[in-house]
């Protein structure tokens, strides 16, 4: 049989194998579930208000003054959205470890709140003003329309988990050079697959699970410093404060680290930030060792050890905001004490203190300390500049032992000391410091001195008097401490008196003869 | 002092249009719901009103003993000792009388824009040192001083002053209670302060009774004053906190447990609630909604009410118990929220800021 007969032969069975196939695709388009829209409209959420007007292209501005988006441009359904205990049941260890950090309580631990509830007071807009705050440190708050004067959107557990699994894992645009949260969390990606036919089920369709958060975007994107930027570069603006446009930046951490000798080795925030173990791994930077870490921790180990702290027993929970779901109280005290040993081992791989000139005459002693950035990548410090410190605490003292000099290391706080400090102040537009970081009434930023920059040094200098009856060798001791906030703080916002103690990053011991060498 | 501002400019929040199809014809039981809040409003206002002029005239008298011995306290003392000492319990059982009736209603008075005012002057206003919420009124003392907003009536003026944590008030120290020891609060106070307060409050009092006389409570009103004042709860945990039962060093909040106040408030919301706005719910089919809220609220009084009875029973709290508390609370309360929220939404209310 030629060819052209056999098609003629199977013709008619082909065509009717084809329309068969085609019907049954049209079945199956018609009784497959259309996925329900997910999120609800920005004008949907009742009594959500936009006091801020749309933008200069007439588009609206819900999350203003944060810069943070919804990729599907509207609130997500809190109660869609899956709690980081429910990536739990996979990603064991990944929980474990973020469960203990600080981006797990970062909307909920209760100085933030604190401040938070303490800012949103101010003004006639402040409960909408503080979706500034809350798109860094609460993004299931702000993309679920709750950050508002009249929540009308039910609670869900999204909310109480700060920067949750998929705060990161949803991301698919970040604009470091913006700051104030420039992400775009695409949360309806979550929805979607939770309400897809599978639901919770994972295994019943792995690749709709592997869309909703590990898509090519989002997985490329987190690997960046520039992810991290969108959050830990912060402008004070007229938008939420009394600064005149431009602005000027109060936190520019990813800044600081794009012009650094890091940037420029592709040592990024996540090298060190997620290593397993972060001290190590600074310290094989500073061996010359750049290498990145073979595998990533979600500890994300800062410099907070105050909010890790297990010996503040059962107030460590209720610090940081009650448990979290999913968090026993096993698991959080485990998981905080590994979390506290990391960061103060972290801690103590930042800097360093040289004594690089000593001089006596007959004014006195004169003493020229280095203070270096030896392990950070950014400027030290950096971040909340206006509660985190850093002071040098000098003390001299002659062959007798006697105390004649004492510089620093003031447990009252920075308000009424001379000691050498590293800090911001927020000061109102009667040119008040205003210590307790309320944001909105902040007209002007200052700086007692700008940090050191990753790689530099600061060489201090002092002048100490001598009183008549002294007599060397002299013993000098100096302590480079870090504060995590000012102590108003903690009274005037949390009206607690919680002790906020200096921690030692460097330490230098000298002797002095006595003629100054 | 001044007249009360009555330039209230509300900012009217209106629901989207889309949702108001629903919205619920008034009802029989909704029409005496509201009047029944009226009713409760308005027979505590006037009791409000009455124990505030007794308060000023027992305060009067004091005043006068004080004026017999020509403002020398240790003579008065020492003459009229046993009056004195009676005339400081009678004003302040007055006081305290005086101020549960304003709790009381406390949760509807600060809820409505109508009447939010009168609450900063009594109770919540602070002096001037923060841009909001300020009690905005002048006092004038009987001495001629005139006091520039100086802070809410009961908090900042006249418990201070009568439980002696104003030092710059206290006059005297000596032994009221007779049992040969001077404690904490046992002093004879500044007479022209306490009587300026004194009649501050019977001045603002009678206002209020004024206002809530004239007053016709609509459905956006009960919506407005729940939405409004039920998610307070966790502040008052926090002055809770701060106060001198729970080891602080503030002035206000030491005649009672602020724990009384915020029953008194919660109670004034779960009232609203169930008086007016719950017959709403009912008459558009939305019945398991209502039992839903109903249950939060008496959860939510449920905790304030337990851990009152704790502290009754001489259980001691940490700050960080109170936090916890204040927590659970606001959870409890942000849920009511919404909910009542998502209904005035569906039934066209306009909720006033």
């Amino acid at each position: 049989m030629k060819l052209k007969s056999q098609l003629r032969f199977h013709l008619r069975w082909l065509a009717l194998a084809a329309a068969g196939v085609a019907l049954g695709l049209g079945i199956g388009a018609l009784v497959t579930p259309v996925p329900a829209p997910v999120g609800t409209a920005f004008d949907a959420v009742p009594f959500y208000r936009l006091p801020f007007g749309p933008d200069d292209a007439g588009a609206p501005r819900p999350f203003w003054p944060s810069r943070m988006q919804a990729a599907s441009a509207g609130f997500a359904d809190g109660a869609a959205l899956p709690s980081s205990a429910t990536c739990a049941a996979c990603h064991r260890r990944e929980f474990d470890e973020w469960a203990g950090s600080l981006h797990a309580v970062a909307g909920n631990e209760r100085v933030y709140e604190a401040t938070e509830d303490a800012n949103a007071e101010v003004g006639r807009n402040g409960a909408e003003q503080v979706r500034f705050c809350e798109g860094c440190h609460s993004p299931g708050t702000l993309l679920t329309g709750r950050a508002n004067r009249f929540a009308s959107v039910m609670p869900h557990e999204a909310e109480l988990e700060g920067v949750s699994c998929i705060s990161c894992h949803t991301a698919i645009h970040a604009d470091p050079e913006t700051g104030n949260g420039a992400l775009t969390l695409a949360f309806d990606r979550a929805e979607i697959e939770a309400r897809g036919p599978q639901g919770a089920a994972l295994l019943a369709d792995p690749r709709a699970h592997l869309a909703a958060f590990g898509a090519p975007d989002t997985t490329a994107l987190l690997k960046t410093g520039d992810f991290c930027g969108a959050c830990h570069n912060e402008t004070l603006d007229s938008s939420m404060s009394l600064v005149p446009d431009p602005g000027v930046a109060v936190q520019a951490t990813h800044a600081e680290w794009r012009e650094s000798w890091y940037a420029d080795n592709g040592i990024t925030c996540q090298t060190c930030h997620m290593a397993p173990d972060p001290a190590a791994q600074v310290m094989r930077i500073r061996d010359g060792d750049l290498r990145a870490p073979a595998t990533v921790s979600h500890r994300f180990i800062g410099s907070n050890w105050l909010l890790t702290d297990t010996a503040l027993g059962d107030s460590l929970m209720i610090l940081r905001g009650g448990f979290l779901p999913g968090v026993d109280a096993a698991l959080g005290n485990m998981t905080a004490g590994a979390q506290l040993e990391q960061t103060r081992a972290f801690l103590r791989t930042a800097a360093g203190l040289e004594l690089r000139e000593s001089r006596l005459d007959a004014a006195g002693l004169h003493l020229h300390i280095a203070v270096q950035n030896l392990g950070a990548g950014h400027n030290l410090p950096t971040g909340v500049g206006d509660q985190k410190y850093m002071e040098l605490e000098v003390v001299l003292r002659d062959a007798a032992g006697r105390e004649i000099f004492r510089s620093g290391g003031d447990e009252q706080g920075p308000e009424g000391s001379a000691a050498v400090r590293w800090m911001e102040e927020f000061v109102d537009s009667r040119g008040r410091v205003i210590p307790d970081h309320i944001t909105f009434r902040t007209a002007a930023v200052r700086w007692t001195r700008h940090g050191i920059p990753p790689r530099g040094e600061e060489v201090v200098p002092y002048d100490i008097a001598l009183p008549d009856d002294t007599a060397g060798p002299f013993t000098l001791e100096v302590r480079l401490l870090y504060r995590l906030a000012r102590p108003e703080l903690i009274l005037s916002n949390l009206h607690m008196r919680v002790d906020v103690p200096f921690f030692a990053l460097a330490e230098l011991t000298a002797t002095i003869a006595g003629d100054g060498a | 002092m001044r007249a009360l501002p009555t330039l209230l400019i509300p900012a009217l929040l209106a629901a989207p249009a889309a949702t108001f199809a629903d919205a619920p014809a008034p009802t029989a039981a909704e029409t005496e719901g509201l009047a029944s809040v009226r009713a409760f409003t308005l027979e505590h206002s006037t009791a409000l009103a009455t124990e505030a002029a007794a308060l000023r005239d027992r305060v009067a008298a004091y005043a006068g003993i004080i004026a017999a011995h020509d403002g020398d306290y240790q003579s008065a003392w020492d003459a009229d000792g046993a009056t004195l000492a009676q005339a400081i319990r009678d004003i302040r059982a007055n006081w305290l009388a005086t101020h549960n009736e304003y709790e009381t209603i406390e949760g509807i008075v600060a809820g409505l824009p109508r009447t939010a005012d009168y609450d900063l002057i009594l109770d919540a206003g602070n002096p001037g040192t923060e841009d909001d919420d300020v009690a905005d009124y002048d006092l004038t003392l009987p001495d001629g001083t005139e006091l520039h907003q100086p802070g809410n009536l009961f908090h900042t003026l006249s418990e201070p002053v009568l439980w002696g944590t104003n030092p710059d008030a206290v006059r005297l120290a000596v032994d009221l209670d007779g049992d040969g020891a001077i404690g904490a609060g046992e002093m004879l106070f500044d007479p022209n302060l306490a009587l300026g307060a004194a009649e501050g409050l019977a001045f603002w009092t009678a206002d209020l009774q004024a206002q809530v006389e004239s007053w016709e409570p609509t459905r956006d009103d009960a919506f407005t004053a729940v939405v409004t004042m039920t998610p307070t709860i966790g502040d008052y945990f926090g002055e809770w906190k701060d106060s001198q039962y729970l080891g602080g060093v503030g002035e206000s909040f030491v005649a009672q447990s602020r724990l009384v106040d915020v029953a008194g408030i919660m109670n004034g919301c779960q009232l609203m609630y169930e008086s007016a706005i719950s017959p709403v719910l009912a008459e558009a089919g939305d019945s398991g909604l209502d039992a839903v809220i109903r249950s939060s609220f008496g959860q939510m009084l449920d905790l304030v009410s337990d851990t009152h009875a704790r502290e009754q029973a001489g259980e001691s709290f940490s700050a960080e118990e109170a936090d916890a508390l204040a927590a659970e609370s606001q959870d409890i309360a942000d849920r009511i929220v919404a909910q009542v929220l998502q209904a005035a939404a569906r039934y066209d209310v306009t909720i006033e800021d």
